[in-house]
């Protein structure tokens, strides 16, 4: 799981199939910056698109799982790398003071 | 296998069902001499690690749908060790 900040929406007009009714997000990865609050807009890393069966919107900081562990929740094979866990209520983070 | 230290905690109500009742921690991957070496990720932790303490994680998702009882879960992280020395 990668803690990421929703930036944005996808639509499709055309898709696979077994993309109907999906919600798709723009997420900007959280790294230590943005997850200390150091940097509170878009990070410096590539910005992956997630499915989204959670209703999570722009500005809501989530949780999402890449790689073929994100088809696991469904029946049927999917073409699918991201896929949103969790929208966040809170977190802390703080790494030791004056560590690399 | 990823050597990582805990550096924070998360909670979420809406979230996929195998992760209720999970403890989330948000780790920082560390190299063989404990500096950090990457960007933060988040994992499910059933040992109660404390704060700053170093850990062993898998990202096997198959290993961790078994343990979270739920074939369909999509979760890969899962603290499965604390370290004492590294």
């Amino acid at each position: 799981m990668k803690p990421g900040r929703v930036i944005g929406t996808v639509t499709l007009s055309q898709g696979a199939p077994q993309f109907r009714g999906a919600r798709w997000l723009v997420v900007s990865p959280m790294g230590k910056a943005e997850l200390t609050g150091k940097n509170s807009g878009l990070s410096q890393a590539s910005t992956p698109v997630v499915y989204d069966n959670m209703g999570a919107g722009i500005g809501d900081e989530i949780l999402y799982v890449e790689g073929a562990e994100a088809t696991q929740p469904f029946e049927n094979p999917i073409p699918l790398d991201a896929i949103s866990v969790a929208i966040l209520d809170n977190y802390t983070y703080a790494p030791p003071v004056g560590d690399a | 296998m990823i050597l990582a230290r805990i550096d924070g905690y998360a909670t979420a109500t809406i979230a996929h069902p195998s992760l209720k009742g999970q403890k989330i921690v948000l780790c920082t991957p560390i190299d063989e001499d404990g500096r950090d070496a990457g960007m933060p990720f988040a994992a499910v932790d059933p040992m109660g690690a404390g704060r700053h303490s170093r850990v062993f994680i898998t990202t096997d998702g198959s290993w961790t749908q078994d343990t979270v009882h739920d074939k369909t879960s999509p979760i890969r992280n899962q603290v499965i060790g604390l370290i004492d020395a590294l």
